[in-house]
C-alpha cells in the first residue's frame, strides 16, 4: 500500500488583492508531497513566484477559512488562501 | 442578516430588516467613500473580499455581539467592487430594547469588521492605484 506521504498533491491556493495582482492569477496550483505543512507550501509558492518574496511577512495563510500557523498539515481537499493585511469598512 | 454584495446598499432595506416591535432603539453605522485618502484625492475605491471567509467572520462577530448585549436584530452588509466618492461601502444596523446596547454593539461590530474580516481596498486617485495598508489577520 502506498503511503500518503509519498503521493504528490496538487494544492490550489487562492490569492487576494496585492498578491493576486503581483502573480496575475486569482488561483494558483502548487504540487507538494502529501502530508506537508503550510510553511512548506508557502516556501514552494515563494520559489515559484519570487515576486511575492518581499511580501513574505505581509500575508497569512488560511485553511478552510481559518488563519493557520505554519505547522498546520494540508491536503488537496483544503481551501487555502493567502491573505494580505485587511482594510475593509 | 449578513451579506457581501456588488449592489448598491439600501438603508431602507436595512431598516426593514431591523424592524421589531420590542426594539425601542435602532443604531446604524454607514461607511462612505471619502474624497481624501492616504495617497491624495480619491476618485474611487475598489473593494475586494474573500467572500466565504468574510461572511463567516462577520457571523462570528455578530454572535459575539449577541452574547455581550441584549440585541433584537443585526445587519452587517459590505459592498465590494468599484465605489465612487460618496457611495456607501458598509452598513451596520442593530436594534435593541434600549439605546445603550444598540450603540455599543454597533461600535463593536464595525471596529471588528475593520480588523478581522478579509476585505481589501485599493485607493484610486488620478495619479495612482494603491492598496491600502491594513492589519494582518490573526
Amino acid at each position: 500500500m502506498r503511503s500518503n506521504v509519498s503521493d504528490n498533491n496538487k494544492i490550489k491556493v487562492r490569492l487576494y488583492a496585492v498578491l493576486r495582482e503581483l502573480v496575475g492569477e486569482r488561483e494558483i496550483t502548487i504540487t507538494v508531497p502529501g502530508g506537508v505543512t503550510v510553511s512548506y507550501l508557502n516556501n514552494e509558492i515563494l520559489k515559484k513566484y519570487p515576486q511575492l518574496k518581499s511580501f513574505s511577512n505581509k500575508f497569512v495563510t488560511s485553511v478552510n477559512c481559518r488563519v493557520t500557523t505554519g505547522d498546520t498539515i494540508i491536503t488537496s481537499s483544503d481551501e487555502i488562501a493567502l491573505l494580505p493585511p485587511v482594510s475593509g469598512g | 442578516m449578513i451579506r457581501i454584495t456588488t449592489n448598491h446598499l439600501s438603508l431602507q432595506e436595512v431598516m426593514r430588516e431591523l424592524e421589531d416591535d420590542s426594539a425601542g432603539a435602532l443604531s446604524i453605522f454607514m461607511g462612505n467613500v471619502r474624497n481624501r485618502g492616504r495617497f491624495g484625492n480619491v476618485s474611487e475605491i475598489y473593494y475586494e473580499a474573500y467572500s466565504e471567509m468574510a461572511e463567516e467572520k462577520m457571523r462570528e462577530i455578530e454572535n459575539e455581539a449577541q452574547t455581550k448585549w441584549a440585541i433584537k436584530k443585526l445587519v452587517t452588509i459590505h459592498r465590494i467592487g468599484n465605489l465612487k466618492v460618496g457611495e456607501t461601502s458598509i452598513i451596520i444596523g442593530v436594534s435593541s430594547e434600549h439605546r445603550h446596547e444598540a450603540f455599543e454593539a454597533c461600535k463593536y461590530i464595525i471596529n471588528n469588521v475593520k480588523t478581522r474580516v478579509p476585505i481589501w481596498k485599493k485607493e484610486i486617485t488620478e495619479e495612482s492605484q494603491k492598496w491600502t495598508d491594513g492589519i494582518l489577520l490573526e
